[in-house]
């Protein structure tokens, strides 16, 4: 059984947003109006995260793109009422749109603040058929969602390799933001597979993860010089 | 870089509740055909991916969108197009947003009303076409066809020849493009003789000095450098950043150096002062291929003076700080670094070329280049080959179009300013609104919006009103547009068909093919169709420079050269540079198709073409000045100031050389003035605070401000959604009693506006920045009052020699709002 | 009173959700051709896949165009049937027979035939019932097209049940 994982290059990134904008058309993620947005309810699977370190004029900036972190001791499915959020074999956090009752625990619960709630009737599509990705479902309001590693990306990937009697090779499966990321800075598959970049760069002495100490054991790992 | 949870949470706050809903609701965000719908709901959902050329900035990115049924539902990047190589901005991928979006133009219209009134009503094309025609014909009977312009944006290659053609045939010199990358070419002619935009290797280099080029989020194609920027973080290349606010560049360079704005120039000499005391420069290329290094005579013996006296004289390092406001430390830093690891280019850009002296600073930049000896070889800068179109039919011109074409331009300045740009926006509205040399009388506008770009504002606004036929093809109704009197809708760049070929800059030779990936969802034609169309009215010569029927037909037509040259390959998975090298060498035929149609057909399924090996070029050829070197003193800046200073025909020619030079906001003297110097901005000295502006790569120039998701992602960096900001640095934002995301006055000499503050200590104290790109009163329902536009405030400044518009040139000071 | 008014309250409301639970009433739905499955499976001896072209291929079967049927129907009757003659009326004027669509499933599903006949070798009537012996149209779902349905059948074959298998 694979184990998905994600490894982000920072020394690569530039901060430069296509991986937003990527995973936020792949989606079908609703925009939200300006007033709302302004009120912190903008909607990003997956955003980038700015800090400065140091005082000018010797100021850095650190630009961390963070998605779902997709953990293997996930905090948000325990507290979970309904079972909408759910760890698969494959280390996949799924979320069950249609079993989310929008008590937002999960959104409480996960350390990095990765989902997002609908607090508005995504007004900008009629239905799903008139959004851009049809392979993606359109959340309503009232439910919490959050990057999902494109996983509708996987159920045709297996489905292919199923046809052709094969596994998935590696680098098959890749999500949005790695498919358009021009720095070539994420990297996505097995981390259970010896042989695939992704296993090879989160044993890289660059690699870390965000608050290890947390023990959620977070499956995006990052790469930088700095640490 | 410790992240703590507290630095999740933050990202969830919101501002306040206190700002008003602008009025808009987003409802219908999207207009998407009925039938489109019907067809995803039912359809078989047979998936294909067809290639075309991103046209929604000018950097020609590859990308390959995805159809469900036909229909565009999403877009990715072409992993085999050698430009972006897979990679996408965050712009590219709103293609669709562009191709659906609900304030599209649906066919011809014609304005009732008053300008801004939004009473438009609906025309019929051959009615309109056959309106247009017979004005053209008028005019032309009359002899005034030179009154007709053709005001167009950062168009090149085939189509900006086929505009070209139109107005030659038809008797119009007045063709010009007013784009932000217009006229920088302008100190690349003064230094090395061509105007063409020099390539960098960046792949080979090992350290890249850049004066204030934000070439990661600007520039001419931020995935090209974004690419390399990747590959270098492996390569180990040092990147040397030196602008007032850290840009996204800025932001990645392993140096960040902020520096007052203005003083480009004079960094740059300070920097070759160090190069020439130290002796770290190429000593054998400056003799051999530069003039106006040391001291020389003249054939009348008169002495002059040399670059390395005047900079030895007068940039030395305590100086270039007391101007800079940089450590003399830093400068010697910086510029060792510069000498040592070779190779290293200099390049400069932005803030360094966007001010009153950014043609000398400009100057000054690219003989840091040439100090070291930076041409035509690994890791410099390189020219590189055009690609080998067939040539284009004749262009025939009657009497008529050859009189017309006689004319001065319109745009020529009446008081010898901008005599060496290709187009001043300053001189265009004041001679448009004093006829002078004359009168215009219809005016095409394709794809710009110098209303909303410039800094006359209220004097275009004016011209606008003042000539008397304004057409547009503008696919969304912008500022400017709605000054027009008809607009033919053009299609959007995934309905028409088009090439993007050499973007400048771009190290190789490449060709990208710009095909339909839809029929046009509306009643649009491409301009290039209208042109011929309105030729074929007019007749005679004009209609015999056009033989063919249809744009497309041009597009195939100048293809075919590149089949038979027989060079370079279609870009496909594994023909990469080094193989296509080996190959080359070995004098195969790379083409692995017989015939044209054969090569046709490939170059749609690839989505283009390019030739990474270029000819070797000799230093001579690279440099065509009249001494054929490199020219640190520029004859040619020297001949056409003498020019204008013999034509005013003054009594002295000492007096009326300080007239100009007077008129040119020139304060050197002497030989300084043919060399790279540092002139000083004639800043407001009363106000404190130099503002800034700088692009987002979502939102190049404002052009995407009708995209909701770049409206909604527009300051993703500082969590400001749909509005503007300004970045004031922390120490002077509390000295000010400024907090962050509190509302602020910022007030110049001509007006203020109130915008959000958000602190950063990635600032110089003495600069504020305010992104450009929002404040439109126009262009679409996601674009309209949304943010300020900061141009509004700024003053009416030029760099007089290549008529580029002063965007840094403005000081300004800063209160809190209450 | 008050307790009454409760009561019946619920019980409205009771019947009212009863009543939305009920699918879409069969005999409401009328197709414009009073299509005839087991004619063109046994007397013509045609397979699903004739017709239901995409079904090993893609995610959707599709209902067939009206191209499909021009394959073996043309403006002249190669039977007696009214039905034909109907179907003949739209040949002439080339335009798409309105059908109305049965089975359906939500958007948030991802069902792909391929994945089901192709590869998991099922077979159709596991769904739509045996057409071999229907002589009208398709006006209801044979089985109904629900979760529970889905999963049941998923539990007896052994084969995944996981969530995100499906739902997207």
């Amino acid at each position: 059984m694979p184990k998905w994982a994600m490894v982000i290059d920072l020394d690569k990134c530039t901060g430069c947003g296509a991986c937003i904008a990527a995973c936020k058309l792949e989606n079908n993620i609703a925009i939200v109006a300006p007033a709302e947005a302004q009120n912190g309810r903008v909607m990003f699977w997956l955003d980038i995260i700015s800090s400065y370190e140091g005082e000018y004029p010797a100021v850095k900036v650190n630009r961390i793109p963070k998605p779902c972190f997709h953990c293997d001791d996930p905090p948000c499915i325990k507290v979970c009422p309904v079972g909408a959020t759910y760890k698969n074999e494959e280390g996949l956090v799924g979320q069950i749109y249609h079993r989310c009752i929008g008590c937002r625990y999960c959104m409480a619960a996960c350390p990095y603040t990765s989902k997002v709630f609908n607090w508005e009737k995504p007004r900008w599509l009629d239905d799903t058929y008139s959004c851009f990705n049809p392979d993606v479902s359109l959340r309503m309001v009232g439910v919490v969602e959050k990057c999902s590693f494109c996983a509708h990306r996987l159920i045709k990937i297996k489905e292919n390799a199923a046809q052709e009697k094969r596994a998935i090779r590696d680098g098959e499966y890749i999500p949005a933001c790695m498919e358009n990321c021009p720095a070539d800075a994420i990297y996505f598959g097995d981390i259970d597979n010896k042989e695939s970049v992704v296993h090879n760069l989160a044993h890289n002495f660059r690699a870390y993860r965000i608050m290890e100490d947390l023990g959620v054991e977070p499956k995006v790992y990052y790469l930088s010089k700095k640490f | 870089m410790e992240i703590t949870r507290r630095d999740f949470i933050k990202l969830l706050g919101g501002i306040s509740s206190t700002i008003a809903l602008n009025g808009c609701t987003l409802d219908d965000v999207f207009e998407i055909p009925e039938k489109f719908i019907n067809r995803i709901k039912s359809g078989p959902g047979i998936e294909k991916w067809k290639n075309t050329i991103c046209g929604l900035c000018p950097g020609g990115c590859g990308i390959r969108v995805r159809l469900i049924d036909d229909i565009p539902v999403y877009v990715k990047g072409n992993p085999t197009y050698p430009v972006n190589q897979g990679g996408m901005c965050p712009l590219g991928l709103n293609a669709l947003h562009h191709l659906y979006h609900p304030d599209r133009i649906k066919g011809p219209i014609k304005r009732i009303g008053n300008p801004g009134s939004n009473k438009w009503e609906a025309i019929s094309w051959d009615e309109t076409l056959k309106f247009i025609a017979d004005n053209l014909v008028k005019l032309r009977n009359e002899g005034k066809s030179h009154q007709v312009a053709f005001l167009g944006y950062e168009e090149r290659g085939l189509m900006h020849q086929h505009i070209k053609r139109f107005l030659r045939s038809y008797g119009s010199p007045n063709y010009f493009q007013f784009s932000p990358n217009q006229n920088d070419t302008i100190p690349y002619l003064l230094v090395q003789g061509n105007s063409k935009v020099p390539s960098y290797d960046f792949l080979n280099a090992k350290l890249i000095l850049s004066f204030g080029y934000n070439f990661l989020e600007g520039g001419y194609s931020p995935i090209y450098y974004t690419k390399l920027y990747s590959h270098h973080r492996e390569t180990q290349t040092i990147y040397i950043q030196i602008e007032p606010r850290m840009s996204l560049t800025g932001s990645n360079a392993n140096k960040w150096i902020p520096i007052r704005p203005g003083t480009y120039g004079a960094l740059a000499l300070g920097i070759a002062y160090v190069l020439i005391r130290e002796e770290l420069y190429n000593k054998e290329f400056v003799k051999k291929y530069t003039f106006g290094f040391d001291d020389w005579t003249d054939f009348n013996g008169i002495k002059h003076l040399g670059f390395k006296n005047l900079v030895l004289g007068n940039y030395y390092p305590e100086r270039v700080t007391e101007i800079t406001g940089i450590p003399s430390s830093t400068i010697l830093e910086i510029a060792r670094d510069f000498g040592n690891t070779q190779p290293s280019i200099a390049i400069g850009g932005n803030g360094a070329i966007d001010n009153t002296n950014g043609t000398f600073s400009m100057m000054a930049i690219h003989s840091l280049n040439a100090l070291i000896g930076n041409f035509e070889k690994n890791g410099g800068i390189f020219s590189i080959d055009d690609p080998s179109f067939s040539k284009l039919p004749e262009i025939y011109e009657d009497l008529i179009a050859k009189n017309g074409n006689k004319q001065e331009r319109i745009d020529k300045s009446q008081d010898e300013k901008f005599f060496l740009s290709t187009f001043s926006i300053e001189s265009f509205t004041n001679n448009i609104l004093s006829d002078k040399p004359y009168p215009l009388s219809m005016l095409f506008i394709y794809n710009g919006n110098p209303l909303f770009e410039s800094l006359n504002h209220s004097e275009v606004t004016k011209a606008l009103q003042k000539i008397p036929l304004i057409i547009s093809f503008d696919s969304i109704r912008n500022e400017t547009s709605e000054y027009a009197h008809l607009i033919l809708p053009d299609h959007t760049f995934l309905e028409t068909w088009d090439e993007v070929s050499n973007v400048p800059s771009v190290g190789f030779t490449h060709v990208g093919i710009q095909q339909p990936v839809i029929d046009p969802l509306y009643d649009t034609k491409q301009v290039g169709d209208v042109l011929i169309n309105l030729a074929k009215r007019i007749g005679g010569m004009v209609a015999e420079s056009f033989p063919f029927e249809k744009y497309e037909d041009f597009l195939k037509n100048s293809l075919k050269g590149i089949y038979e040259s027989g060079k370079g390959a279609i870009t496909s998975e594994g023909v990469k540079g080094l193989w296509l090298e080996y190959l080359h060498q070995r004098g195969w035929h790379i083409g692995r198709y017989n015939s044209f149609e054969e090569f046709w057909d490939q170059l749609l399924e690839n989505g283009g073409w390019w030739n990474p090996i270029k000819k070797e070029k000799t230093l001579d050829k690279f440099f065509s000045t009249t001494s054929g070197k490199f020219e640190f003193y520029s004859t040619r800046l020297k001949n056409q100031i003498e020019n204008l200073v013999e034509k005013s025909r003054g009594p002295k020619f000492s007096q009326n050389m300080e007239l100009i030079l007077n008129k040119l906001n020139i304060t050197a003297r002497g030989d300084s003035i043919f060399l790279p110097h540092h002139e000083p901005v004639p800043y407001n000295q009363d106000l404190p605070l130099h503002l800034v502006t700088f692009n987002v790569l979502t939102n190049p120039s404002g052009r995407a401000a009708h995209l909701p998701l770049m409206q909604e992602m527009f300051g993703y960096m500082v969590r400001q959604y749909w509005d503007s900001w300004i970045e004031i640095n922390t120490k002077t934002a509390s000295e000010l009693g400024i907090s962050d995301n509190s509302w602020v006055w910022v007030e110049s000499s001509t007006s203020s506006i109130k915008v959000r503050a958000k602190l950063s200590p990635a600032i110089s104290p003495n600069v504020v920045a305010i992104p450009f790109g929002l404040g439109h009163t126009s262009y679409g329902r996601y674009a309209r009052n949304h943010g300020i536009n900061p141009y509004s405030i700024m003053r009416n400044t030029y760099d007089c020699i290549n008529g580029r518009s002063a965007l840094e040139g403005t000081k300004v000071k800063i209160s809190k709002a209450v | 009173m008050r307790k009454y008014i409760k009561f019946i309250i619920s019980i409205i409301l009771i019947l009212l959700f009863t009543f939305m639970a009920i699918p879409f009433a069969e005999d409401k739905i009328v197709q414009p051709i009073n299509f005839n499955h087991k004619v063109h499976l046994e007397n013509a001896g045609l397979n699903c896949t004739d017709c239901h072209v995409n079904v090993e291929k893609n995610a959707r079967a599709i209902i067939p165009s009206i191209e499909i049927c021009k394959n073996c129907h043309s403006e002249n009757p190669i039977s007696n049937s009214p039905n034909e003659k109907d179907l003949i009326k739209y040949i002439v004027e080339n335009k798409e027979i309105p059908w109305n669509q049965i089975y359906r499933v939500p958007d948030h599903v991802y069902f792909s035939h391929r994945r089901h006949v192709a590869i998991g070798e099922q077979n159709c009537s596991k769904c739509h019932g045996d057409m071999a012996d229907k002589t009208t149209p398709v006006t209801h779902q044979e089985i109904p097209i629900t979760m529970n349905n889905c999963l049941d059948c998923h539990r007896q074959q052994k084969v995944t049940n996981d969530c995100l298998a499906c739902h997207r």
